[in-house]
C-alpha cells in the first residue's frame, strides 16, 4: 500500500492499494494502484471485498461472473502480533437464501501465506472467470514490483492439501502456500471446500499442520475456477519492532484477552479446547447433533483424559506468542511422541467428535485429519454428518447413505472420504440442501444455509444475525454462558452494538485472539497503525468502519433474497426444547419475537444506501 | 464460619482439587476464596453461586455451592 496521507478516515483516497485482476480464461492481467474509497477499504479484508461483491448481482456461485477475491488486512505482515491473516471472498456455494441465491461470504485463516503475499507488494488478487486447465498461481516479489503468473497444475490434481503444499515446496523452498484439497477439486459435489494455508511448523516438520480458511466453501469456489494452489514468494520483510508495537504485543500475550488461550504450562487455559470443560458445566457441549443429554459423556474428550494416552504439544503461528495450537500425536510405548495426528481446536474436536458420537480422542483426531487433508470445513462437514446420523437414528428401518449412526467410526470415516472425493453430494452440499431433500428440516443445524459451530443455538440467538457463519461474525456466543445475560436489553445491545465488532478482525489482518472481547476499535490498534504506517485514526472512526462493514453484510444478505424469517435458529430449538441445558431459556418464541423486532428496528434504518457507496 | 462447596473447572483443577467443602469466615466473598485458592485472575471467566452467574464481590452464605470456571473465548 502507498500512503499519501496520515488521515485514513478523512482522506482515504490518498491511500492506494496494489491490486491485480486476472482473467483466468484469457490469462490477461491488470495490475493497478487503486485509491481507497473509505476507511473500510484501507483496513482491508472483507471490509473491502464486500464493497466489490455488492457491485455484482450473482445468481449462482459457480458462474464466471463470481470473482474469487484474495486479499489481506492492513496489519497482515506487520510486526503487530497475530498479523497473519489472508481473506478469501466471493459468493458462496454453500451459504444461500431459500430464494436460491448465493450469499456473499468471506473466510480467513492464519499461517504464513498472508504475510508472504503482502510482502510480494500485492494487496489484493481478483480472479475473474475460470481456467480451462488446472493451474496454480505464483505471486512473486521482483525489483519491478509484484508479478503474478499462472502455471499448469495437472501434477497436483488429486493430492491432499498437505501433499500439494509439500509438492510445491520442493519447487519454491522460500515461499508459502494456499491450497485446496480434493474436496475443492470436486466442487460440483462438494460445496464446503476449504483453503489450507501453510505454516512454518508444517514446512519445517513436513507434518500436516496447515491453518484453514474453512467457512463458506471458498475452497470450492477456488476449485471451480480451476486454481489448485497459490504460491507467495518473497523475502521476509518484518520491520524492527518499535517500542509502541512491542508494548502492544506484550499486552496481547500477557493481557487478559489471550490468557485462556495460552498453554497450561504458562498458566493459561490451554487453547480453545478448554471450552469443553466450561460448557460441560452447563451441559451445553453439543452431543449427537446438538442434543446435550445432561450426562458426563463429553468429559471423555476433556484434556485431562486425553493426555493420559496421547502426546499433546503446544505450538504457535509464526511470531505469535499466544501459542494456541494443541497438537495431538500418538504416544509411543516409551512415552515419547509418535505420529502426529491433528490439532485439537474446540470446533473440529466437538463437531467431528462428541457431536457425532465419537468419544475416543484418537478416532476424533483421525477424522479431523481426514477433513483437513481433503480440505473441507470441519464445521460444515461435522454438522452435516451429525444431521445424517440423526436422520438414521430417527429412521432405523429406513436409513440412508451407508446407514451410519452416532459413534459408528468406520462408517463415518467412509462418509468423510466419499464426501472429500466428491462422491457424496448429500454430505458435500451441506445440511440445508440435505434436510430439504429429505423433507426433515427442523433438526438441520444451520442458520441461513451455513452450519453452526459448536455452541448450542439455545445459548446464542445472535446466530441469526451472524453474516459469515456462527460465532466468528457475531460474538454473542458467550453472552449467556460467560456473562450470564438473559434479559432482552442485554441481547439487543449485544447484537446491535458490542458483539458485531468481532468482524473487525476480518478486515485488519489480525487474529481474533489479539483482543477478542474488545474488537479492533482499541488504543492497541490505534497505536499499531501509528507506529507501522504513521496513520492517525481514532477509535470511533475504526468502530464506525467496522459497523458499516457488518451492516453492509446484512444488506447484502437481504439483497440476495433472504427474508427476515430466514434469520432464525434451527426449528428443533423451539419445537423440542432441550431441558438438559442448565442455563436460562432465552429462545422461547416470545423472547425471540421481541428480540427480532428490536434488533431490526435498530439495524434496518442503517442499511439504507450501504450497497451504493 | 461457613462451609462452602467449591467446584473448580478446567485448568483450575491442576494442583488443586475438583470439588471440596471448605470453611471460610461468615463474611467471606467470592474474591476471598479466589485469593485463597490462588487462582489466576486473568483466566477466571465465570463464577456461579448455586448455578447462577455471580461476581467476585458477591457474598456467600453457609452451604452455598460455588463454581469457578476459566474464560470462554471462541473456538
Amino acid at each position: 500500500m502507498r500512503f499519501l496521507t496520515t488521515d485514513p478516515a478523512a482522506e482515504s483516497s490518498n491511500i492506494l492499494y496494489k491490486r491485480c485482476t486476472i482473467d483466468l480464461r484469457t490469462v490477461e492481467q491488470r495490475m493497478e494502484e487503486t485509491p481507497c474509497r473509505n476507511l473500510e477499504d484501507v483496513l482491508g479484508g472483507f471490509g473491502r471485498s464486500f464493497q466489490d461483491l455488492a457491485r455484482r448481482q450473482i445468481n449462482n456461485a459457480y458462474c464466471d461472473e463470481n470473482p474469487l477475491i484474495v486479499n489481506t488486512g492492513l496489519l497482515t505482515g506487520s510486526s503487530a502480533m497475530t498479523g497473519m491473516r489472508t481473506y478469501f471472498s466471493g459468493y458462496s456455494p454453500i451459504k444461500g437464501s431459500k430464494a436460491g441465491l448465493p450469499a456473499a461470504m468471506w473466510s480467513t485463516g492464519s499461517g504464513k501465506f498472508g504475510a508472504k503475499f503482502k510482502w510480494t507488494g500485492l494487496d489484493e488478487l481478483i480472479f475473474e472467470n475460470r481456467s480451462e486447465q488446472p493451474v496454480y498461481v505464483v505471486i512473486k516479489e521482483t525489483d519491478a514490483g509484484p508479478q503474478v503468473e499462472l502455471k499448469p497444475a495437472e501434477r497436483l490434481l488429486g493430492l491432499s492439501t498437505h501433499d500439494k503444499i509439500m509438492a510445491l515446496q520442493k519447487d519454491y523452498p522460500d515461499a508459502h502456500f494456499a491450497a485446496i484439497g480434493q474436496a475443492g477439486e470436486n466442487w460440483q459435489n462438494n460445496f464446503m471446500g476449504a483453503v489450507a494455508l501453510s505454516t512454518e511448523n508444517q514446512l519445517k516438520e513436513k507434518e500436516d499442520k496447515c491453518r484453514f480458511a474453512g467457512r463458506g466453501g471458498m475452497g470450492s469456489l477456488m476449485g471451480y475456477k480451476n486454481i489448485l494452489a497459490l504460491v507467495a514468494q518473497s523475502s521476509d520483510k518484518l520491520k524492527p519492532l518499535s517500542e509502541a508495537v512491542k508494548k502492544v504485543n506484550l499486552n496481547v500475550v500477557k493481557g487478559g484477552g489471550s490468557a485462556r488461550i495460552q498453554p497450561i504450562s504458562r498458566g493459561g487455559g490451554g487453547g480453545t479446547w478448554a471450552a469443553y470443560d466450561v460448557l460441560q458445566e452447563f451441559h451445553a457441549v453439543p452431543v449427537n447433533n446438538f442434543r446435550p443429554q445432561g450426562n458426563a459423556i463429553p468429559e471423555k474428550l476433556f484434556r485431562e483424559n486425553v493426555e493420559k494416552e496421547y502426546d499433546i504439544k503446544s505450538q504457535a503461528c509464526y511470531r505469535c506468542g499466544i501459542t494456541c495450537h494443541n497438537n495431538i500425536s500418538e504416544k509411543n510405548a516409551d512415552g515419547s511422541k509418535g505420529e502426529f495426528l491433528a490439532k485439537f481446536d474446540y470446533e473440529p474436536l466437538n463437531l467431528l467428535g462428541t457431536n457425532i458420537g465419537i468419544h475416543d480422542a484418537g478416532q476424533a483426531a483421525r477424522l479431523i485429519q481426514l477433513s483437513d487433508n481433503y480440505g473441507m470445513d470441519a464445521i460444515s462437514l461435522g454438522a452435516t454428518i451429525s444431521y445424517a446420523l440423526s436422520y438414521n437414528e430417527r429412521h432405523p428401518q429406513k436409513t440412508f447413505l451407508n446407514g451410519a449412526t452416532f459413534g459408528d467410526y468406520e462408517k463415518i470415516h467412509e462418509l468423510i472420504i466419499q464426501a472429500g472425493e466428491g462422491k457424496l453430494p448429500e454430505i458435500g452440499q451441506g445440511s440445508m440442501r440435505l434436510s430439504q431433500s429429505l423433507n426433515e428440516t427442523c433438526y438441520a443445524y444451520h442458520v441461513k444455509g451455513l452450519e453452526i459451530p459448536a455452541y448450542q443455538p439455545e445459548t446464542n440467538p445472535g446466530y441469526a444475525w451472524a453474516i459469515a457463519g456462527g460465532h466468528m461474525s457475531m460474538g454473542t456466543y458467550g453472552l449467556l454462558t460467560r456473562e450470564g445475560k438473559s434479559d432482552l436489553d442485554s441481547w439487543v445491545k449485544g447484537i446491535t452494538e458490542d458483539k458485531l465488532h468481532i468482524v473487525g478482525f476480518d478486515m485488519i489482518g489480525l487474529c481474533k485472539f489479539f483482543d477478542i472481547a474488545k474488537g479492533i476499535g482499541t488504543q492497541m490498534v490505534v497505536d499499531c497503525l501509528k507506529s507501522e504506517f504513521d496513520l492517525d485514526v481514532s477509535i470511533d472512526n475504526i468502530r464506525a468502519a467496522v459497523r458499516r462493514s457488518f451492516l453492509r453484510g446484512l444488506a447484502l444478505e437481504l439483497r440476495q433474497g433472504y427474508t427476515k424469517a430466514e434469520f432464525c435458529l434451527p426449528a428443533e430449538v423451539f419445537e423440542n426444547p432441550n431441558q438438559n441445558i442448565k442455563l436460562p431459556n432465552i429462545t422461547s418464541p416470545e423472547f425471540i419475537e421481541k428480540l427480532e423486532k428490536r434488533v431490526w428496528e435498530i439495524f434496518e434504518p442503517e442499511l439504507e444506501g450501504l450497497l451504493n457507496a | 464460619m461457613m462451609k462452602i462447596n467449591v467446584k473448580l473447572v478446567g485448568m483450575f483443577r491442576i494442583g488443586r482439587f475438583n470439588e471440596k467443602r471448605l470453611e471460610y469466615p461468615s463474611d467471606a466473598r467470592v474474591f476471598d476464596i479466589v485469593e485463597d485458592l490462588q487462582l489466576p485472575k486473568d483466566v477466571l471467566g465465570i463464577i456461579l453461586i448455586n448455578g447462577l452467574h455471580a461476581g467476585e464481590q458477591d457474598s456467600l452464605k453457609d452451604g452455598d455451592a460455588l463454581s469457578l470456571l476459566p474464560m470462554l473465548d471462541g473456538g
